[in-house]
């Protein structure tokens, strides 16, 4: 990634502190500097407890800062969430009971009031971009896990956002859907080029999606580590049994600080 | 042999969680056989005076079921513009209590500050016996309207509206907040306004707690119909003729009457039954 590339996202000082039941301040994450490129893929990686997600809702202004700030594309968050710029895939599919998956996957166009047609266009395209075309008539829970997920990412492509923040999207699917999503996910990255934040607590996960990944240490949530993985694109399946890939896993490992990771 | 034992024992573990697949169908048929025997036993009990044995009464004062059925028959008139009286008042009352208490909800729900002391209001009326507010609304209403029938519906659709008021306050109250974790940020993810939220997420969650509000008071409408009949100035009605029946000893009449209610019930019952599994086959 040495060619250069307009910076999107930055973060400055950024921390967030709340205050615990006895009302004293718990530091969940701090000073955090980064500096994100568009069209990158990154992933914020650490423990549990370690600040990963609060630092996406930061980004996202799905929560607000208590210190420092984040700029995106030069405006605040929420300037740019009012502008609905941003796709968000949570930890579980947060599909609608009572729509069917092509509505589910209508629901933020309809929200920013596209024509009725040109939403169910645009649904028919996601729907067959996951591999979900056959069950566009089918309701959430007459689906399985991964292709419920599958639905979620889908919705968050619909609208073509320009950042796509992920949150452990993958980490309740079994690792044959799991390793099929990462192949899909790369797929639909190349295709459409968004700045993706992807936070996951699997080193192997990290290593094989991401242009850099972003280590988050707990106690109090930091920013550790900033690890550069050049392998190079179009990633398949394969890559995971490279020695390189051994190595950069072994890097990330070893940049964790306090010792918290064996 | 002991290898043998375990086999036949694993065998056996199988077959019963199998059985418990294949008694579906038995569930199935069960669900409807057991209400026709009890029926059915019923009926015999009462045509054969068991019944009038067993509670030491006779046939004047638990008239035979044929001698019920015939004065519904002859008396099919008077028993409609009693059904019909009884009917509007549960049916207005639950209309109106019902739409009140949804109200309420969506106002808790969307200013929680000013808002949440509402359902804790609908939980106290919903606590208030309706024999005791009967009486004092029947008197509240005397000055209403000139003409008795119509303050006296007035007074009954009152208690019923209270009654159902709570009953859909207190349930869709928790079908609008009872949201899956992340809905709600998936909405702001999109800056959805607070109305969108509201049309699009919280109005459709609460479909499945409106039925279960429906399904307690639809049968509480109708009960609390008759019961406030009771205490009514004018004397239409299924529960008003109930007890008329009863304090001139026409007990034959009052019998017909009573299993009007019965039937009013089962009725209403069923119709909110279809169209919960037409409104709520896509939740399950």
């Amino acid at each position: 990634m040495s060619k250069e590339r307009e910076i999107e996202i930055i973060t400055r000082n950024l921390g967030v502190t709340f205050k615990d039941d006895q009302d004293k301040d718990v530091v969940a994450l701090t000073n955090v500097n980064l500096e994100i490129c568009k069209g990158e893929f990154i992933a914020l990686l650490g423990p549990s407890g370690c600040g990963k997600t609060t630092l996406l809702r930061c980004m996202a202004d799905l929560q607000k800062p208590t210190e420092g700030d984040v700029h995106i594309q030069g405006m605040t968050p929420k300037e740019v969430r009012l502008q609905q710029k941003f796709g968000f895939v949570f930890q579980q599919p947060v599909l609608f009971d009572w729509r069917t998956v092509k509505k589910n996957i209508e629901l933020p166009m309809e929200i920013m009031g596209r024509s009725k047609g040109e939403r169910s266009d645009r649904a028919d395209e996601m729907l067959e971009m996951v591999g979900l075309k056959e069950f566009a008539n089918h309701y959430p829970k007459q689906l399985s896990g991964g292709m419920q997920q599958r639905a979620n990412i889908a919705r968050a492509f619909g609208l073509d956002p320009d950042i796509l923040f992920m949150d452990e999207p993958f980490s309740a699917l079994d690792e044959f859907t799991k390793e099929k999503l990462h192949e899909d996910l790369l797929r639909i990255w190349r295709a459409t080029n968004k700045t993706i934040l992807f936070v996951t607590h699997n080193i192997q996960e990290g290593v094989f999606l991401s242009d850099r990944i972003c280590v988050l240490s707990p106690h109090p949530g930091r920013l550790s580590a900033i690890v550069d993985i050049d392998i190079e694109r179009p990633r398949s399946l394969e890559v995971k049994d490279s020695v390189h890939f051994t190595e950069l896993v072994a890097k990330v490992r070893n940049s964790f600080e306090g010792g918290s990771i064996a | 042999m002991e290898k043998e034992i375990r086999l036949q024992k694993i065998g056996r573990r199988k077959s019963l969680r199998q059985r418990a697949k294949e008694s579906k169908k038995w569930q199935k048929i069960t669900t409807v056989v057991y209400p026709l025997i009890f029926g059915a036993v019923l009926v015999g009990l009462w045509q054969g005076q068991i019944l009038h044995r067993w509670f030491h009464t006779d046939t004047f004062t638990l008239p035979l079921l044929n001698k019920i059925g015939e004065i519904m028959r002859d008396n099919m008139d008077k028993i409609l513009e009693n059904t019909g009286a009884t009917v509007s008042v549960a049916v207005i009352g639950l209309v109106i209590g019902s739409l009140l208490g949804y109200l309420v909800a969506v106002l808790a729900a969307l200013f929680p500050k000013i808002g949440m002391g509402g359902p804790a209001v609908l939980g106290a009326f919903a606590s208030v016996p309706v024999v005791a507010i009967a009486p004092v609304l029947n008197n509240w209403t005397k000055d209403l309207s000139d003409e008795a029938s119509i303050r006296s519906m007035i007074s009954k659709i009152i208690v019923v509206t209270l009654i159902c008021a709570a009953d859909m306050g207190l349930n869709a109250y928790r079908g609008l907040t009872e949201i899956k974790p992340f809905s709600e940020d998936l909405m702001a993810i999109y800056a959805a306004p607070k109305r969108t939220t509201l049309w699009k997420l919280r109005l459709p969650n609460s479909l499945p707690y409106v039925f279960t509000a429906l399904k307690v008071s639809v049968p509480a409408s109708i009960m609390t119909a008759i019961v406030s009949e009771y205490f009514a100035e004018y004397i239409t009605g299924v529960g008003r003729q109930i007890r008329e029946n009863i304090v001139l000893a026409q007990y034959a009449t009052a019998w017909a009457y009573i299993a009007t209610a019965c039937l009013i019930g089962i009725a209403a019952y069923v119709i909110l039954m279809a169209f919960q599994s037409i409104l709520l086959r896509r939740y399950s």
